[in-house]
């Protein structure tokens, strides 16, 4: 063996074992919690609007647009608290650093797009079309998802795949039905997801 | 520098071997599902590398039921992962020196 198949080696062990690493700290249950509360948030926001379309939120009064704003804040807030909580008590559990390299790749790679979120969030909510920041977000949570599936298994690319396009379909067709998009996709996908890895955990049949 | 071909580790060298180890290395246990997802490999492939490891005693496989589903996990043997360890050992000192076999 010479150097260069070495070195090659040496890079296969290291994809597989960070590939293994976010593999074990893939969240079944906080992605069902996730789900749940966002579907939690779609119910408050017909309580609050009376209404499917976001827009209708600038019918509020001030007071009543910042606790909007800021009840979907706590959602996302709570969502992403309980998922890194999990992620750790998982790691610990495997006898992982919650730090390690691949949990910062995901990191690394979904903040971007988010951070891309808040800012076109910041300017439709200044033009007044507040319409749009869901099927926004919907679609760089998926490419944040996408990008941070990259250095784990298919699941997460698949569900960051099924966000960009529900978020594309929303944006260009059904954006007047942000509450609906929004529990398709935060709710109903993050619960599929969850429900999918909760089975592949306890589907361990022998051939 | 040279390493001797009789350094490097044969069973652990096949790469579909390298794959579980280097897999079961940073989890203490791995389904057999968990495996072959993660790994893309075949029932019958898994299986029949997971033999060899286990023949070699670097992997217990355990076999045991969840209700009345039969469950199989795997990890590394104290013996395995040493044998890991040594192995990444020489892939490194190939690396640094140049080394071949």
């Amino acid at each position: 063996m010479n150097r260069d198949e070495a070195q090659e080696r040496v890079r296969e062990v290291q994809r597989i074992m960070e590939r293994t690493t976010l593999y074990t700290l893939l969240p079944g249950t906080p992605a069902v919690v996730g789900g749940l509360l966002a579907l939690a948030g779609c119910v408050v926001t017909l309580l609050m609007i009376r209404s499917l379309d976001f827009q209708d939120m600038l019918g509020l009064s001030e007071n009543g647009q910042v606790a909007f704003c800021g009840m979907w804040v706590l959602v996302g807030i709570v969502a992403v608290t309980q998922e890194i909580l999990w992620a750790r008590r998982a790691a610990k559990k495997q006898g992982i650093s919650p730090t390690a390299r691949p949990a910062r790749f995901a990191t690394l790679s979904l903040s971007p797009s988010l951070i891309v979120a808040v800012v076109l969030s910041l300017k439709f909510l200044h033009q007044q079309q507040p319409r749009y920041i869901v099927p926004a977000w919907i679609m760089c949570y998926g490419t944040g998802l996408y990008a941070a599936g990259l250095f784990s298994v298919r699941l997460p690319r698949v569900l960051g795949l099924a966000f960009i396009v529900t978020g594309a379909v929303g944006l260009l067709w059904f954006a007047e039905y942000g509450v609906v998009l929004a529990a398709l996709s935060f709710g109903v996908l993050h619960l599929a997801f969850g429900a999918a890895i909760l089975a592949r955990t306890r589907r361990e049949t022998v051939t | 520098m040279s390493i001797q071909p009789d350094k490097i580790d044969a069973v652990i060298h096949e790469r579909v071997r390298l794959a579980i180890v280097s897999a079961l290395s940073v989890a203490p246990e791995l389904s057999f599902n968990e495996l072959r997802t993660m790994l893309s490999l075949s029932d019958g492939n898994l299986s029949a590398h997971a033999r060899t490891l286990e023949d070699a005693g670097y992997l217990d496989i355990r076999k045991s039921f969840a209700g009345r589903r039969p469950r199989t996990t795997m990890r590394l043997t104290r013996k395995g992962r040493a044998a890991f360890r040594n192995y990444l050992d020489t892939l490194r000192k190939i690396v640094e020196h140049g080394g071949e076999t």
